[in-house]
């Protein structure tokens, strides 16, 4: 085992990773309750770039800042546990990651939330370039030089992870050599003993995160490239890249990193099961196959997220194709990892506590967003679910109720040998375990009904056929969100050691809090925290509401230029300045040609040319004709708006 | 009522009897541990999760045979067919089809973007989404569909294109031939 040093050095840097991922935690979440609001109650909703923008906010913050972010702290203490201290280089790896990390994320809400930057977690070229109006190219800059932050803290994070788990000592090598011992930590040794030798076969924790630790390094630097070019198309450098490449490089990183949140996860499963089952997990040679599958297949499977590209002329459709058995082959480590965890649990001594109650959980979360996971994987399948709720449902059953369930099993597990202090309140952490579970079951399963039925994904307002599901699951999220401030308030009370000094059992399993407490006392804590933070909230967004309302009152200056029509029974009158803006956020200037907007499209005719009528406009705008399509979502008063800038510009 | 395709029936049918098990099995081992064996059996079972490995390869084998047939890819709409050319733009689509599209006949949509990526989505006039493909600047994507029934189909957008991607929806009619 490692010295105490080592294991200091490894606790300093799990708690920071674990304060700071908590925290974004914290605001990520309460952007994605907006955003719920925001579409289930037509009072409360935001104005349609924000809500994008919340929304690019929300998943980048939640998966990367919260879960990849979480996960990657806890894999030092899991290595320590397992006698592979963290040192040298991989020390100086870890710190640097740290501040990556936590300046990438600054830097996505600072040019999301206040710089309107809105194209999606994906900014799927060229998006990040057609803000219409909303963001300019210097918020794309920003943006995409805070991702690269955070994509760097990744790559440091592996080679951190890398250095730490070839430790020859701790992996009781024979041989020195750098490919042995990196054979070694991929369980090699396994499945050739003569050559990956070693006097004492490797933990099974150090597979899943000397795989990860390869392959993110593989599928992070292409999209570096990527944010680079981004980075210098926004200063003018460069000129635009092909779309469908940047779309496979997006995809060549946004697969693995989903297991950057899941393999280190694993490896978190296979340290803490055992202990609480009392019991070795129970695991055959056949494990390493699964994970020697894992390393080639894990960068291999991009293009299952462009099932539905296959443009002539190209060879996506033979690429999606070819990725179909690849991915199903990636279901085979999740597969052994479930049966492995599932047979160390089986009829052992398992002490049940919230923290092995939410690593159990976890595992449940795990095995749907696997089965939810298969539909996605398979072409024929997809079809119909491709870019509908359904996925939103899948990665929150994966992100949330695995990946999330382990984070908060391993802290109540944790956070007593980590700090030196008891967990405050099990009463707590038991209903925070249950609530989430539960709740997120029928949170996210509304999600995946809404999808079955061709709900779409990404839009602030839903069609209105999928109102009534949305609106039930409004409770749903609040009842979540507030579920989580218990986690909150327990973490921090345990670091301010009111729960007492720790202890722990034969197994090495924190008891409860010693320090003797009237219940009572916790579960009214419980209810005045919940009860103080929905309210604070609630009166923030009524707050936010009022003001937009007065905001947009005083902004309205009565205007009359362009008469609409000659028939004189027209009342409503075009403001062609307002029209101007209508004209820029509906992208007239996509098929039309109006030098006034230095618009050139070409598509449909030219308005400098044809000179149209206010009352002509007015007409194919509301009814569309042949190619142009009417545009329902504009009001009348927004119609005769774009009318009369459309004359006014054409007879100067 | 839900009004859903072909596809997510099955799908729903067959992971609703996967999480069913999948429950069932998860609650068996929670109160497994009420009753904890005496001797250890960890032997076997870490010898049968090669079986289990083999189970799993041929689940995910004839899954990949019985569906990899029905890939949407390389679908032609032969003479008979009728050839609808389809531009997204922000926000909006424009459906130009020269004849009435009509019932019976293989239709191939020719999409393009003009700016950014955007999903071609179609749902039928009781609002089942019945095909979609994603349209990528610079590029061709034909989608080749049969429509069997007439009415007012709905086109919206199925990939996030920026602030305006929920209102780039359009219509189309289809007549019995």
């Amino acid at each position: 085992m490692i010295d105490e040093r080592a294991r200091a050095i490894a606790r300093q840097l799990t708690i920071r990773y674990i304060v700071w991922s908590s925290i974004i935690l914290a605001a990520s979440g309460l952007l994605g309750v907006v955003l719920r609001w925001s579409q289930s109650v037509p009072q409360a909703r935001v104005g349609d770039n924000f809500w994008y923008a919340m929304m690019t906010a929300h998943g980048l913050g939640a998966f990367v800042g919260w879960g990849a972010f979480a996960v990657m702290g806890l894999a030092w203490w899991v290595l320590a546990g397992i006698g592979f201290p963290v040192r040298g280089f991989g020390l100086a790896m870890a710190r640097l990651t740290w501040w990556l990390m936590v300046f990438g994320v600054l830097g996505v809400i600072i040019t999301t939330i206040f710089m309107g930057f809105a194209a999606s977690w994906v900014f799927l070229y060229p998006l990040p370039f057609y803000g219409s109006g909303n963001w300019g190219d210097w918020a794309t800059g920003l943006f995409s030089f805070s991702v690269l932050l955070a994509g760097l803290a990744i790559v440091t994070w592996c080679f951190g992870i890398l250095h730490t788990v070839m430790n020859r000592e701790a992996l009781q090598s024979v041989s020195g050599s750098i490919v042995k011992r990196l054979g070694l930590s991929f369980g090699w040794g396994f499945l050739m003993p003569r050559t990956f030798a070693a006097k004492k076969p490797v933990p099974y924790p150090v597979i899943p995160l000397a795989v990860i630790g390869l392959d993110m390094i593989i599928a992070t630097l292409p999209l570096a490239g990527l944010l680079v070019w981004q980075i210098f198309q926004s200063m003018g450098i460069v000129g635009s890249a092909n779309d469908l490449l940047a779309k496979n490089i997006l995809w060549w990183f946004g697969h693995p990193v989903v297991y950057l949140l899941l393999f280190p996860a694993v490896a978190v499963y296979y340290w803490l099961i055992p202990r609480y089952a009392g019991r070795d997990l129970v695991a055959g040679h056949v494990i390493a196959v699964a994970w020697t599958v894992a390393v080639i297949a894990n960068v291999f499977v991009w293009a299952h997220h462009l099932y539905l590209d296959y443009p002539s002329g190209t060879a996506q459709a033979q690429i999606n194709t070819a990725m179909q058995p690849i991915t199903f082959a990636l279901v085979l480590p999740s597969a052994l990892s479930l049966y492995s965890l599932g047979f160390t649990i089986y009829r052992s001594r398992f002490r049940w506590t919230p923290a092995s109650t939410a690593l159990f959980f976890g595992l449940v979360g795990w095995l749907l967003a696997g089965l939810s996971g298969i539909v996605n994987a398979t072409i024929a399948l997809d079809v119909a679910v491709h870019n509908t709720l359904w996925i939103v449902g899948h990665f929150h059953h994966m992100a949330m109720l695995n990946i999330g369930l382990l984070i908060f099993g391993a802290i109540y597990a944790l956070l007593p040998e980590l700090s030196g202090k008891a967990l405050y309140s099990e009463r707590m952490a038991w209903i925070h375990v249950w609530i989430t579970f539960v709740v997120g079951m029928i949170f996210f399963g509304l999600w995946l009904v809404q999808g079955l039925d061709g709900a779409p994904r990404r839009w602030s307002v839903l069609p209105s056929n999928y109102d009534t599901l949305t609106r039930i699951s409004l409770p749903f999220v609040f009842i979540l969100a507030a579920a989580q401030a218990l986690f909150f308030w327990n973490v921090m009370q345990t670091l301010r050691g009111k729960g007492g000094v720790a202890t722990f059992d034969e197994r090495g399993i924190p008891e409860p809090s010693k320090v003797k407490q009237e219940s009572s006392v916790h579960n009214i804590e419980a209810a005045v925290m919940i009860v103080a933070l929905v309210l604070a909230f609630t009166f923030a967004v009524g707050g936010y509401l009022v003001g937009r309302e007065a905001g947009s009152d005083g902004g309205n200056t009565p205007t009359t230029t362009a008469e609409t029509g000659g028939d004189g029974t027209a009342a409503i009158t075009g403001d062609a300045e307002a029209g101007a803006e209508v004209f820029a956020s509906s992208s007239c200037g996509n098929c039309h040609t109006l030098e006034a907007a230095g618009a050139t499209g070409n598509l449909g005719p030219s308005f400098d040319e044809k000179q149209p009528s206010v009352a002509l406009v007015i007409d194919r705008v509301t009814n569309g004709l042949n190619g142009m399509p009417a545009y329902p979502q504009l009001d009348e008063q927004q119609i005769a708006d774009v009318a009369a800038y459309v004359q006014e510009s054409t007879q100067k | 009522m839900l009004l859903v395709s072909h596809t997510a029936v099955i799908i729903t049918v067959a992971y609703s009897i996967a999480v069913i098990l999948g429950s069932a099995i998860s609650f068996a081992i929670f109160r497994s541990t009420s009753r904890p064996l005496e001797e250890d059996r960890s032997g076997i079972w870490s010898r049968r999760e090669a079986t289990w490995l083999v189970i799993m390869i041929l689940t995910l084998f004839a899954l990949l045979l019985g569906t990899i047939f029905y890939v949407p890819y390389g679908e032609t709409a032969g003479p008979r067919g009728q050839v609808v050319r389809v531009v997204g733009v922000q926000y909006a689509w424009a459906v130009d089809a020269p004849q009435p599209i009509v019932t019976g006949r293989p239709v191939a949509f020719l999409a393009r973007s003009r700016d950014v990526a955007h999903g071609f989505g179609v749902y039928n006039p009781s609002g089942t989404l019945i095909f979609q493909a994603q349209v990528v600047a610079d590029h061709e994507q034909k989608i080749v569909h049969t429509f069997t029934d007439p009415g007012t189909y709905t086109v919206h957008c199925l990939e996030f294109c920026g602030a305006g991607h929920h209102l780039m929806s359009t219509t189309f009619e289809v007549k019995a031939p």
